[in-house]
């Protein structure tokens, strides 16, 4: 890699060639603000808050725009930079409305961080503010179906523009009126319809853009934790953060609070779609399965697990039992497993030993995959492409062994089960479906064929009541994804983990462990005490292939946000978990502000006579 | 006055002055391209170059030297863009070549095309220039037909298209990077530089952006040759040059002379005079973005050079003629009107600044400023100057800053007395537009 060496602050800094000074600064730990950089969009130099000095150049310098060259002598904090600085900073404030109190990015916002800490104390602005409150004009804007925008508090740095532009494909957002009228909005105020809007509020740097979801529902301060996890609702696999928000046992209401995208280059960059970003509700939402239950003529019965369980034995005894005399055979068997693809690969790899403890080595015939897939609709161009299967594990399944068809390529093929079960050949169907409701597909064939008595048995291992789940004799409380450890493997084939951020609501238990008492009361061995036990076994079973390291994946907890800027954009968290912090803590001890003294760190207050 | 014979507006006057016909029979039409066509395009680099001939948009760079910068080895095409999006206050000697001799700015682009090794050059014209556009498009299509633009012009196996783009009207889009965006078809707003046009300019190619004026000297260097080009003027400030005569004189309008002319001979000889014979009090010397000059400097020749001297700039070569009369308080506001409207809201000093200075004028010039306000008037405009993207921004404070430092005893007054010292009846016949 060819680098350049250049000096900041009288700190020399090697960088690799072809970035700019801001970059270099961000990644030794100076602190230069900026608004319109953005590490994922286009520069655009507008903001004019990364003023940089340097030497043998006439004026200041945007470092955003700067390509660094070997030599170069770059100052942050020289009187005439620290002037201008806090000059941007006045103009960015004289019309911002600083209605921080009831502003969902107070807290966590670069605009608020960064004007205390390279702003001038006051301000000389005397006027009234510019707003955009009128007749028949509000500045506080639907702004499509999942955001809102409020003008007064934008600050112009084009983000989002570019943003819609440059990944989405689809300029629908821009800037009409120029000059100190310019406001950001859409063609003929529809607001944005796009499968990416929720990475408008992660990219505005101030409360100008928030989504509808997440508007007044917390503070920053309230989310004092976060898990770094994985997204499931699809076979892409965006590496995510689960932001928990701090509440008493007795208080209503969900601790998962948003998601956020994380991070990682090979993935997802730094976006994720507004499927996973808006699609958790479901995980503790009302219709969340919280204890096992038992049908009793009519009506599932919440039931205790270790009742359950010896008559689950019994049942499932029976139907392996009833169908030894007739035809028994390794082409029908007498019990087969629907198994959704929202399964993990532990859970898939505890229930391949059980139905191979079972039934032998052809076992894994009597299992059949389920996922469903759908088109969505998304510019050609886009750089940000969702995936067409909407399921975390196809392709964890097919490493495994399971018959998977073409894969995430393809669509399940459900014809063999379905004309098995409605010949009457299976005398009880298993099903195991982590996902939220629909992850099955249709399943109204199945519902059917239990209910007018063609199938004898069906069993529902679960995360939500669905409605196969309310026509089953059994029903089995599982865990959604971020109440686990898990494994899945995306559509590149990689193996990614999701990190239990919460744990399962009220009875629930995590699927692994459902299927492993299971089958120990089958009469099987199987030996595993928790999570990790599985994914090392797992491990074991295959060498030479991503699985075998797969015991080493970090499971994550949740983890005290550091700083509040943590519990900020992801744009501001990579650089906290990467670039080393480039911004200083809003109290508390600075690292970065380590053998400066006061004087120089902070900014002389501009007396104006 | 120095006895001077026009080159460029020497025809101006007669009614079919635009005509293909008229331009080939007076003005030896199309005789330095045909010349240039014969000679290597680095030649004729070299020529504007020794010629000295300067840009005369505003920033007075050199020509032959843009020209040798715009980048050679490349795989794609290269682009003449011709800034006629003439909208500096003050400023209307464009105006007059398109409308009255608009060949020579054609035959101008097809010599600058030949040189870069360009084969489109794009006229970017101001939007409200309609009519100008029809006369330029109707010559363009008989230039066609004569042979002096498309496939093989003259026989030298050169191609070269003319183009003419109408702007949607906005200043900024004069700067030449957002002239660049608005042909692009985008919002214009400059961009970033580097990389400069001449690296990356339309279309990411190797562009050079050049004035109206400039093109058309062009031409004449070319036939005359550089000597006599350069001969003609003070040493690096060479060639014809366009003033536009306005404000209190008794003939406005555009005069053409050599830079050894002085200000005081502009406005007393050319332009007929100070209007009602009232004193001189000071000249913006290059359109609104300069700073102010003051009787003193009356005997400057208006050359790039000298009046950078005298602490000013010749820019556009606008010189906007002020009497006693006005107050310069009311001057800076009714420029700060102007740049609050114009400035296309990029960036944010002078998004955010320029409102603010109107702001601030309007409430000193109404007499409810106050003291603190001067200061803050300052402050302001230092704030900007030297921090935005493109040029914009100093062009917005200088006539703060200018004013300030010049007529400081005037701010004080409006400020002290609650009043501006002119009378009501000359401000009633001055009106400001009101705000929106």
């Amino acid at each position: 890699m060819e680098t350049v060496t250049l000096t900041i602050d009288g700190q020399p800094i090697t960088v690799a060639k072809g970035r700019t000074v801001l970059q270099a600064a961000i990644e030794a730990g100076v602190s230069v603000p900026y608004y319109c950089y953005h590490p994922g969009i286009s520069i655009d130099g507008s903001c004019r808050v990364c003023v940089v000095k340097i030497e043998k150049m006439p004026k200041l310098q945007t470092s955003c725009s700067t390509l660094c060259a070997d030599g170069m002598v770059v100052s942050t904090r020289e009187p005439d930079v620290v002037d201008a600085r806090a000059g941007v900073f006045e103009f960015l404030l004289a019309n911002h409305p600083l209605d921080c109190p009831v502003c969902d990015k107070g807290g966590e916002c670069p605009l608020q961080d960064f004007s205390y800490t390279f702003g001038p104390a006051d301000s000389r602005m005397d006027f009234p503010r510019r707003v955009f409150d009128g007749e028949g004009v509000k500045a506080d804007v639907d702004f499509g179906p999942t955001l809102m925008l409020n003008r007064n508090r934008c600050i112009l740095c084009t983000r989002c523009v570019r943003f819609m532009k440059e990944i989405d494909d689809d300029a629908q957002i821009g800037i009409v009126d120029r000059g100190a009228g310019s406001e950001i909005a859409t063609f003929q105020e529809q607001g944005v319809h796009s499968l990416l809007s929720g990475n408008l509020m992660d990219v505005c740097p101030v409360g100008a853009i928030l989504t509808r979801d997440y508007r007044f529902k917390s503070r920053p301060w309230d989310n004092p934790t976060v898990v770094d996890t994985t997204c499931t609702l699809c076979s892409k696999g965006c590496n995510t953060s689960a932001w928990l928000k701090a509440k008493p046992e007795w208080a209503k209401g969900s601790r998962l609070i948003r998601m956020t995208p994380r991070y990682n280059p090979d993935v997802n960059g730094y976006w994720m779609c507004d499927i996973g970003r808006f699609n958790y509700h479901w995980v503790e939402g009302e219709s969340r399965l919280r204890r096992p239950m038992t049908r009793n003529g009519d009506v599932l019965e919440p039931t205790a697990w270790h009742d359950l369980q010896p008559r689950l034995r019994d049942r499932l005894r029976q139907a392996r039992g009833s169908s030894e005399s007739a035809a028994s055979s390794v082409q029908a068997p007498p019990v087969r497993f629907l198994v959704s693809a929202h399964a993990s690969t532990e859970e898939l790899f505890v229930l391949k030993q059980l139905v191979e403890g079972l039934m032998g080595s052809e076992g894994l015939n009597a299992v059949t995959l389920a996922w469903t897939t759908s088109d969505k609709a998304q510019p050609a161009g886009t750089k940000f492409k969702v995936s067409r299967t909407n399921a975390p594990n196809v392709n964890g399944a097919r490493d495994l062994g399971y018959q998977v068809g073409a894969g995430n390529e393809g669509t399940p093929d459900l014809s063999a089960l379905r004309s098995a079960i409605e010949s009457g050949q299976t005398a009880a169907v298993y099903v195991l479906d982590p996902g939220p409701d629909g992850s099955l597909g249709d399943t109204s064939w199945l519902i059917a064929a239990r209910q007018n008595g063609t199938l004898p048995l069906l069993i529902v291992q679960g995360a939500v009541m669905t409605d196969l789940a309310s026509a089953a004799d059994f029903v089995l409380a599982g865990s959604a994804f971020v109440e686990k450890d898990a494994l899945y493997t995306n559509d590149q084939g990689r193996v990614q983990a999701a990190s239990r951020a919460i744990a399962p609501p009220g009875e629930a238990r995590d699927d692994w462990s459902i299927l492993v008492a299971l089958g120990q009361s089958l009469g099987l061995a199987l030996a595993y005490e928790s999570a990790i036990d599985v994914r090392r076994a797992l491990a074991a079973t295959m060498p030479d292939t991503p699985y075998a390291s797969a015991d080493l994946l970090v499971v994550t907890r949740p983890v005290a946000a550091r700083n509040w800027l943590q519990a900020s954009n992801p744009s501001e968290r990579w650089k906290w978990d990467f670039l080393y912090q480039d911004l200083p803590p809003v109290k508390g001890h600075s690292v970065q502000m380590e053998g400066i003294s006061p004087r120089a760190a902070y900014i002389p207050l501009k007396l104006t006579e | 006055m120095t006895p001077y014979a026009p080159i460029l507006t020497s025809h101006v006057g007669e009614p079919n002055s635009y005509s293909l016909d008229f331009y080939v029979t007076h003005q030896q039409g199309y005789e330095g391209l045909r010349k240039a066509l014969t000679q290597e395009p680095g030649d004729i680099i070299d020529q504007v170059k020794t010629s000295g001939l300067r840009g005369r948009g505003g920033a007075g760079f050199p020509t032959g030297l843009k020209w040798q910068f715009v980048l050679k080895d490349t795989p794609n095409p290269k682009y003449i863009c011709c800034n006629a999006d003439e909208s500096e206050p003050g400023t209307f000697k464009d105006h007059v070549l398109m409308e009255r001799n608009p060949h020579l700015l054609i035959e101008g682009c097809a010599i600058a095309a030949f040189a870069i090794g360009a084969r489109v050059a794009y006229i970017y014209i101001r939007g409200e220039f309609y009519h100008v556009q029809q006369i330029l498009e109707a010559e363009i299509e008989k230039a066609y037909a004569a042979g002096f633009l498309g496939k093989n012009i003259l026989g030298s196996g050169f191609d070269c298209d003319v183009y003419v783009h109408r702007g949607a009207g906005a200043y900024e889009a004069g700067e030449e990077t957002a002239l660049i965006e608005s042909l692009e078809g985008k919002r214009a707003q400059p961009r970033i530089k580097p990389p400069f046009p001449a690296v990356a300019g339309l279309y990411q190619c190797p562009t050079a952006v050049n004035n109206v004026e400039t093109l058309c000297n062009v031409p004449l260097i070319v036939l005359n040759g550089p000597e006599w080009f350069s001969g003609m003027g003070p040493e690096k400030n060479g060639g014809p040059k366009l003033y536009c005569v306005s404000g209190h004189v008794k003939k406005p309008g555009v005069y053409e002379a050599s830079m050894h002319t002085t200000l005081r001979e502009l406005i007393y000889d050319h332009a007929g005079g100070m209007l009602d014979d009232r004193p001189f009090k000071a000249i913006i010397p290059g359109g609104s973005s300069v700073p102010l000059l003051l009787p003193e400097h009356l005997d400057t020749p208006a050359s790039f050079d000298d009046i950078q001297k005298a602490g000013s700039m010749l820019g556009s070569a606008g010189l906007i003629v002020l009497n006693d009369s006005v107050c310069m308080v009311w001057l800076a506001m009714n420029l700060l009107h102007f740049y609050r409207h114009e400035s296309c809201g990029k960036c944010t000093p002078c998004r955010e600044g320029c409102d603010w200075l109107y702001k601030l004028l309007a409430r000193i010039e109404g007499g409810e400023g106050q003291p603190k306000d001067l200061d803050l008037l300052f402050g302001v405009s230092s704030n900007i100057v030297g921090k935005t993207l493109c040029a914009f921004g100093d062009a917005a404070a200088t006539p703060v800053l200018s004013t300030m430092t010049l007529f400081r005893a005037e701010y004080e007054a409006h400020v002290r007395e609650g009043r501006c010292t002119l009378t009501a009846d000359w401000r009633a016949a001055h009106p400001v537009m009101a705000a929106h």
